[in-house]
């Protein structure tokens, strides 16, 4: 028989065997070395972050390269800016010149030192081009390098938020770039460094395996002393449950943010002595922004009554677990005395939003329904989870609001092209208050609710350029006073990430002892394998 | 005709085929919304490089001029620069293929072996409840969606057993050439390569198994039955060879895609392959990468139609080229 039953049996037993032989795994692991991989959710777009805004990106590059200055989740207990390439910087008397001493060890990961020029040939060449960090950089009038470890940048107009700023925008894009190997060429796009970076952070570059990885090793002579880890991997991860499976079977140490647990797990996992579940709030919030141009968002009375139709608490539950921390005021908590404690959003009464929108002439009609509205978000997932109880909110006061959703790209361009009602958004309060020209100004590069008044305008603008804190203050509160009566957007929530680590590892940059020490947001200079 | 010129003619036919696939694909990634420079100058870009960025990448000038650029670029053999790593599509597009090649190509090769032999297997008894039981679980499988599946694969023989790796092509601390770099990727296909495998090859039991049993009740069997030829004799030398007709089509329609279709697959298992790249080049509006990915499909499916021509003939001396 040519099929018969014992030949398949043999042949399955013999695939069995074959499995079995690949299955005995190459484990090579030496204990020695210690490496951290840390779940990345895609492929970086580019190793060069100065000419891109690319997500995927801003964590090998953030480690591989220096900064001037830098911010990272400290943010939190109140830190603008610290200093990275920058040992100190000072501010002239008349605001319009900040003069950096540079550290004097710090060295390119080929061995030469880092001068001041480094730093004028990588802004002159972001200002030039207007690459994405000229955002901050376009109020810079010349640039100037007294001697190799000091460099001054002069303004074209005081601004008290410079360094703060800068400071952020370096946590994604603006890291400083080495002269001698970057000079002659054509743009940050352009030349062997793009892929293949050399700059002089904590960790050099080794390679990127395309659609797998990318690695990194300790840089043993970082200026400010070696990492603890010997090797720094960032491996794709592209399925979120595949990562957690993997966190969960002890073969990763950490999943950030972007791989966050569902939150109604996290009781779970705090029962779990084997991780550690870390809450790190930020100077964002979650909110929305409401399109002042679109009829009836147009009416002061329909903000309102979508504003007290909107149930903070009942959110809370069914989209976080209850583990969120709902904002009531035009700010978050990580920005402390800057916060106006008296301006309030309106506060959840079903009653007053109906009665309100019958009062501006909308009262429920066929269907019980008062007009079409569409609420949008980006496919962020604590937006999508928002979003999906504010729609059901918005229809018990009798608003036939619905759910759309986007790529990425299709969002951000239909926000900049103010196409959409009720979009879910993360307004910025720091890490300068001058954070509210940018959203709340006539033209504000994220205004897109088209929210103009010239009170704010005039004293945005005064705030920006003043340095006496209390007086600035003043001005803030009274900044969010008109923005809690005009309601140009609602916030709802202080942004909150959650990160889960393996226990023994200590270090991470959510976690409050890495705090002004991570070197940014994306940082894992901190971190400590068990037993260092 | 003789074979060389049908051959020829066949790859001919290919330029106004890929004509059409760019013009078409061109026309819809523009018709997307958003574009290239908002990806890569971050929401709050200056308009002067968002304006830039479109110059340097050619995206202000009128669409058809950028097409016509396009085209004439293709013509001269050069495929581009991905607009968000800078580098040649064509080294993008190629450093990806090999890992899908490894994971469609092994999945549906030993898909297509072990279905047609468990498919003919079962086509002896037609009605038999061996027949029942696997042709019922062969159209199971065939239903079961490949990224739950591939779920299931990683919680039990991942983080349960602990058997094989659930993410990538190889392990972060593994040999990087020579034999154990080899024993190290098949260590990590056999997840995926298995996921992949147990949906498809539902089709191939079916298919082979109704194949085989309408052509086993053909009055020439039966002759050569009564001539007194063995079960083995008639199966290889007068069943199988017209009952596999289907299957080279399906498998050729399949080969067709093996660029492509395991997007999911490669999701799941963090598979460094080419249907990922797209995947990523569509959301970023990295026309290069789209474009020369969907002429690659092209050609692949061309060819994969050709082969299957060529293959029915052998089979089926009837079929003329």
């Amino acid at each position: 028989m040519a099929f018969s039953a014992t030949r398949l049996t043999r042949f399955c037993l013999a695939a069995l065997a074959l499995a079995v032989v690949a299955a005995s795994p190459p484990r090579a692991e030496a204990q020695q070395p210690a490496t951290l991989v840390v779940p990345q959710l895609g492929e970086p777009k580019t190793l060069s972050p100065n000419f891109a805004s690319d997500s995927l990106g801003f964590a090998p590059t953030s480690n591989v390269y220096s900064h001037l200055v830098a911010i990272d989740w400290g943010v939190n207990k109140g830190t603008g800016a610290y200093g990275d390439l920058a040992e100190s910087w000072s501010t002239s008397d008349d605001g319009k010149a900040v003069t950096f001493k540079l550290h004097k060890t710090a060295k390119w990961h080929d061995g030469k030192p880092v001068t001041s020029h480094d730093v004028k040939f990588t802004f002159d060449t972001v200002i030039a081009r207007k690459y994405p960090a000229f955002v901050v950089l376009k109020n810079v009038r010349e640039i100037t390098t007294p001697d190799d470890n000091t460099v001054v940048l002069h303004l074209i107009e005081p601004e008290v938020g410079f360094v703060p700023m800068l400071a952020q925008v370096s946590t994604w894009t603006g890291k400083i770039y080495p002269k001698h190997l970057w000079e002659g060429q054509d743009g940050f796009d352009k030349g062997p460094l793009v892929n293949a970076p050399v700059g002089s952070g904590p960790f050099r570059f080794v390679r990127w395996e395309r659609g797998g990885l990318v690695e990194l090793e300790a840089n043993k002579d970082y200026f400010r002393g070696p990492p603890k880890i010997d090797r720094l991997v960032f491996r794709q991860v592209t399925d979120v449950n595949v990562a957690r499976a993997e966190f969960d079977s002890g073969r990763l140490q950490f999943l950030n943010y972007e791989y966050a647990p569902p939150l109604a797990e996290v009781a779970a996992l705090r029962r779990d002595p084997k991780v550690k579940v870390v809450f790190t709030p930020s100077h964002f919030s979650r909110d929305i922004q409401l399109n002042l141009t679109r009829k009836p968002l147009d009416k002061l009375e329909v903000r309102q009554a979508i504003a007290h139709a909107i149930d903070r608490e009942a959110m809370n539950r069914l989209a976080f677990s209850g583990f969120w921390k709902p904002a009531v005021h035009a700010s978050v908590e990580s920005q402390g005395e800057l916060i106006n404690r008296d301006a309030r959003f309106p506060a959840f009464d079903r009653a007053r939003a109906e009665a309100l929108l019958d009062a501006a002439g909308l009262p429920r009609g066929a269907g019980g329904w008062r007009f079409d509205i569409s609420v949008t978000n980006p496919n962020f997932p604590d937006c999508k989870a928002m979003m999906e109880v504010l729609v059901q909110q918005l229809r018990q006061v009798g608003i036939n609001a619905k759910l759309e959703q986007f790529d990425q790209a299709t969002w951000f361009r239909r926000q900049a092209e103010k196409n959409f009602d009720i979009s879910c958004y993360f307004t910025r309060y720091g890490p300068d208050p001058d954070a509210f020209r940018e959203h709340f100004m006539t033209g504000g590069g994220r205004n897109n609710m088209s929210y103009s008044n010239a009170e704010l305008d005039q004293l945005a603008t005064r705030a920006a350029t003043l340095r006496d804190k209390a007086e600035r203050t003043k001005i803030y509160h009274q900044i969010q006073s008109l923005i809690v009566r005009d309601l140009p957007y609602i916030n709802l929530f202080d942004e909150q990430k959650t990160t889960i680590i393996r226990t023994g590892w200590s270090g991470f940059n959510t976690e409050p002892e890495a705090f002004d020490k991570a070197i940014t947001w994306f940082g894992y200079y901190t971190v400590t394998p068990p037993g260092r | 005709m003789n074979l060389r010129r049908y051959v020829v003619l066949r790859l001919l036919q290919l330029v106004p085929v890929t004509l059409v696939v760019i013009i078409i694909n061109f026309l819809l990634v523009h018709l997307a919304p958003g574009d290239v420079s908002i990806i890569l100058a971050g929401d709050t870009a200056d308009p002067a490089y968002l304006a830039a960025i479109r110059e340097r990448y050619g995206l202000d000038r009128p669409f058809l001029e950028q097409l016509w650029r396009y085209l004439v670029q293709v013509g001269s053999g050069d495929l581009g620069l991905s607009f968000r790593s800078r580098e040649p599509v064509f080294a993008e597009i190629m450093s990806r293929v090999p890992a899908t090649l490894l994971l469609v190509g092994t999945s549906l090769g030993l898909s297509v072996i072990i279905g047609t032999v468990i498919g003919t297997w079962i086509a002896r008894r037609p009605g038999s409840t061996t027949d029942s039981v696997v042709s019922a679980l062969a159209v199971g499988l065939f239903s079961v969606p490949v990224f739950w599946l591939g779920l299931m694969l990683v919680l039990f023989f991942a983080v349960q057993l602990q058997l094989f790796p659930a993410m990538g092509m190889s392990s972060v601390d593994g040999p990087r050439e020579g034999p154990g770099r080899i024993l190290d990727i098949l260590h990590h296909m056999v997840l995926p390569v298995l996921a992949l495998m147990t949906v498809s090859v539902g089709q191939y039991v079916r298919l082979a198994r109704s194949a085989v049993a309408e052509v086993m009740g053909e009055s020439y069997i039966t002759t050569v039955r009564a001539i007194g030829f063995s079960d083995r004799t008639i199966m290889m030398h007068y069943a199988l060879r017209n009952a596999l007709l289907p299957v080279v089509t399906v498998l050729g329609l399949q080969l067709g895609l093996v660029l492509t279709g395991a997007v999911l697959t490669e999701t799941v298992f963090s598979w460094p392959g080419l249907g990922r790249l797209i995947y990523d080049a569509i959301l970023a509006r990295d026309t290069p990468v789209i474009m020369g990915a969907f002429i690659a499909m092209s050609v692949t499916v061309a060819f994969a139609s050709l082969v299957t021509d060529l293959v029915y003939a052998f089979l089926d001396p009837r079929v003329a080229l």
